[in-house]
């Protein structure tokens, strides 16, 4: 067993830069997310560590050994792929002992294995069928006992819940953190969806184009988004955005000033944040309390049943989304007044860069 | 859901009487053929009409069958044909691995070539191709018979597709688990792309039985003669005036392997025809 190492990697097809010197540290046990847009080097990076890309510079280590040069089925890694990729033609069991029979694993120690695979997932009255006739959930189940009976160091999974449908694909979130939990082994988990990302990572790692934006632990990235695209990418509703201009510092904390005039006072450090340029002002659904401050038109109203999501239009033509509680919603038309946390809200500038409030001593 | 209208009913009617009518004038002179068969040569000598009316005979058939030479035409046609089969499979499936999957230097070109090949009329190349097999004095062998059939364009091209529409993650999950490229084209590849292997190898095999032209110019002694090649050295004269039954009871026993291999593989006849492989 071992933590994953990617030291400089980069990839290019012909001038095509898709990764560059990218380079990270996943801990042996980690469950770890990459996280970002279609096209970003997510999968790109996976298969390059399964061995089903060959990076065009940089190094793999696992634990002591460098692998990134040995054959994939060498490497100590196992995956479970976005469409399954079960063998068609052969039986449940089959495709989970085609891989220890081709290094030679005894007969009787593959069926021992299997037996406790297919217990464990659930699919040992599914053992004597083919892929064909299981449902899109067996399928998977399959896919994932296929990897586990190799007694992987590594898991890699390519976006699997992409072809469930929403029930199932919350229900296997569960069952892959307890399959996490129980084997103890590194697993990364490549998805473009920031909800799985967050039920399931010990540490996310969100990517865009072909850069690493940010690695955190789930509620250190939604609370402390190091870049105004990490912001935008996690959390649902997405954060609200909203342009201001500097209107100097109270007690050493930056104020900012709305498009309709509404000064915001900021927890944020105003020796931290650049004198000039454009800045943005960012904060969350849940920071928005209804009230007093800036004025906005009530637009559009999502009942999610336990909350409600208020789209409301401000002066600049902006929108800012804010919560009510489930059954307490204004009327579409209606003006209200909202005021951002202080101690929640965060300023971006040009280039995208995040400044966070300080607490004070 | 389709909703059928008395429109489309009568369309469909007026198309199923169309396919029947064909199929009746496509079946008339091969129930014809069978017919004659049946008939003594010294009645079909006078008239040709009379298929429903006797006399009736079986002679026709005990005179193939009395010739001794029938069934040793009829092994080589089945080793030719067979032998053409399972070769055309592995070199055409190893081929179309090749292009649909492997990358090496001159691929594009190669595969260019390979449909260039597709327009090649064999009436082309009949001269060349006999003179290189007498200069190998190879000609009225299994060698002459089997091997200029061998590089089928149209089998490169079939199997090529097939294996390209296989998705590359299952492969992908087979380098996973360990399997060597050999491997995973014997255990994945192979069992995955038999519908295609079914299609190619019924194709080849009736091409094969059913050749005349290249057995006729290569094999010029009867005993390596193939059925098709033996049955037409059989006919007596040019315009057939007599042994008119045998001649039909020939073509009859000719068609009848084909036959079988029909019954036994319809699904994927029809689908080779079709153009579609079966999955």
């Amino acid at each position: 067993m071992g933590g994953l190492s990617l030291r400089g990697l980069s990839k290019s097809y012909g001038s095509l830069d898709i990764m560059r010197d990218l380079s990270l540290e996943i801990a042996d046990g980690e469950f770890a997310v990459f996280l970002g847009p279609s096209g970003c080097g997510k999968s790109t990076l996976l298969r390059m560590v399964a061995g089903l890309e060959a990076p065009t510079s940089g190094e793999i280590h696992l634990g002591n050994r460098r692998i990134d040069a040995i054959a994939p089925g060498e490497r100590g890694v196992a995956m479970v792929f976005q469409n399954y990729a079960l063998y068609p033609h052969m039986t449940v069991k089959q495709n989970m002992a085609f891989g220890l029979r081709n290094v030679g694993t005894p007969r009787d120690e593959i069926a021992s294995k299997i037996a406790i695979a297919a217990k464990m997932l659930e699919i040992a009255h599914l053992l004597d069928r083919k892929p064909g006739q299981l449902s899109g959930g067996q399928r998977q189940r399959v896919a994932i006992g296929r990897a586990i009976v190799k007694q992987p160091e590594v898991f890699l999974f390519d976006e699997p819940l992409s072809n469930l449908d929403a029930a199932l694909r919350s229900r296997t979130r569960i069952e892959l953190a307890r399959l996490h939990q129980r084997v103890q082994s590194t697993m990364i988990f490549v998805t473009h969806d920031q909800v799985e990302a967050m039920t399931m990572a010990t540490r996310i790692v969100v990517m865009n184009h072909g850069r690493i934006e940010q690695v955190g632990a789930p509620m250190e990235i939604y609370r402390k988004p190091s870049t105004r695209f990490v912001a935008s990418f996690i959390g649902s509703p997405s954060m609200n955005f909203l342009p201001v201009v500097q209107a100097g510092e109270s007690d050493g904390r930056a104020l900012v000033r709305l498009a309709d005039g509404t000064v915001v006072a900021t927890e944020i450090l105003s020796a931290s944040v650049p004198r000039s340029g454009e800045m943005t002002l960012g904060v969350r659904a849940e920071h928005v309390t209804p009230g007093s401050g800036t004025a906005a038109r009530v637009d559009v109203v999502e009942r999610l049943g336990e909350r409600t999501l208020v789209y409301a239009i401000v002066d600049d033509g902006s929108t800012i989304v804010y919560d009510e509680p489930g059954d307490v919603a204004p009327a579409i038309g209606e003006h209200v007044r909202l005021s951002l946390d202080p101690a929640n809200v965060m300023l971006f500038d040009a280039a995208g860069l995040a400044y966070h409030a300080e607490p004070r001593a | 859901m389709k909703i059928r209208t008395p429109s489309t009913a009568t369309g469909d009617r007026l198309i199923l009487l169309a396919v029947v009518l064909l199929a009746a004038i496509w079946i008339a002179p091969i129930v014809w053929v069978v017919g004659l068969s049946f008939k003594p040569n010294e009645v079909l000598m006078r008239t040709t009409g009379g298929l429903v009316s006797p006399p009736f005979t079986l002679k026709n058939y005990t005179d193939i069958l009395n010739s001794s030479a029938v069934f040793g035409w009829m092994l080589n046609s089945a080793i030719v044909a067979i032998g053409q089969m399972t070769l055309t499979l592995i070199l055409a499936s190893l081929t179309g691995y090749g292009f649909a999957r492997t990358n090496f230097p001159g691929k594009r070109p190669l595969f260019l070539l390979t449909l260039v090949a597709l327009a090649v009329p064999e009436q082309a190349i009949i001269v060349p191709l006999h003179t290189m097999f007498a200069t190998l004095d190879l000609h009225n062998t299994y060698i002459a018979l089997i091997t200029p059939r061998l590089a089928f364009p149209f089998g490169v091209l079939l199997m090529t597709q097939y294996f390209r529409a296989i998705s590359p993650e299952i492969e992908e999950a087979a380098l996973l688990d360990n399997a060597s490229r050999l491997r995973i084209f014997i255990f994945i590849v192979l069992p995955l792309s038999v519908p295609a292997q079914a299609t190619l190898g019924i194709y080849t095999f009736l091409h094969a039985w059913n050749d005349y032209f290249w057995p006729l110019v290569s094999a010029t002694r009867p005993e390596m003669y193939t059925l098709t090649v033996g049955l037409a050295s059989m006919q007596t004269n040019f315009a057939q005036t007599e042994g008119l039954g045998f001649l039909m009871a020939q073509a009859v026993f000719a068609g009848l392997p084909v036959l079988v291999l029909y019954l036994f593989f319809q699904r994927h006849i029809v689908a080779a025809v079709a153009g579609a492989p079966t999955r």
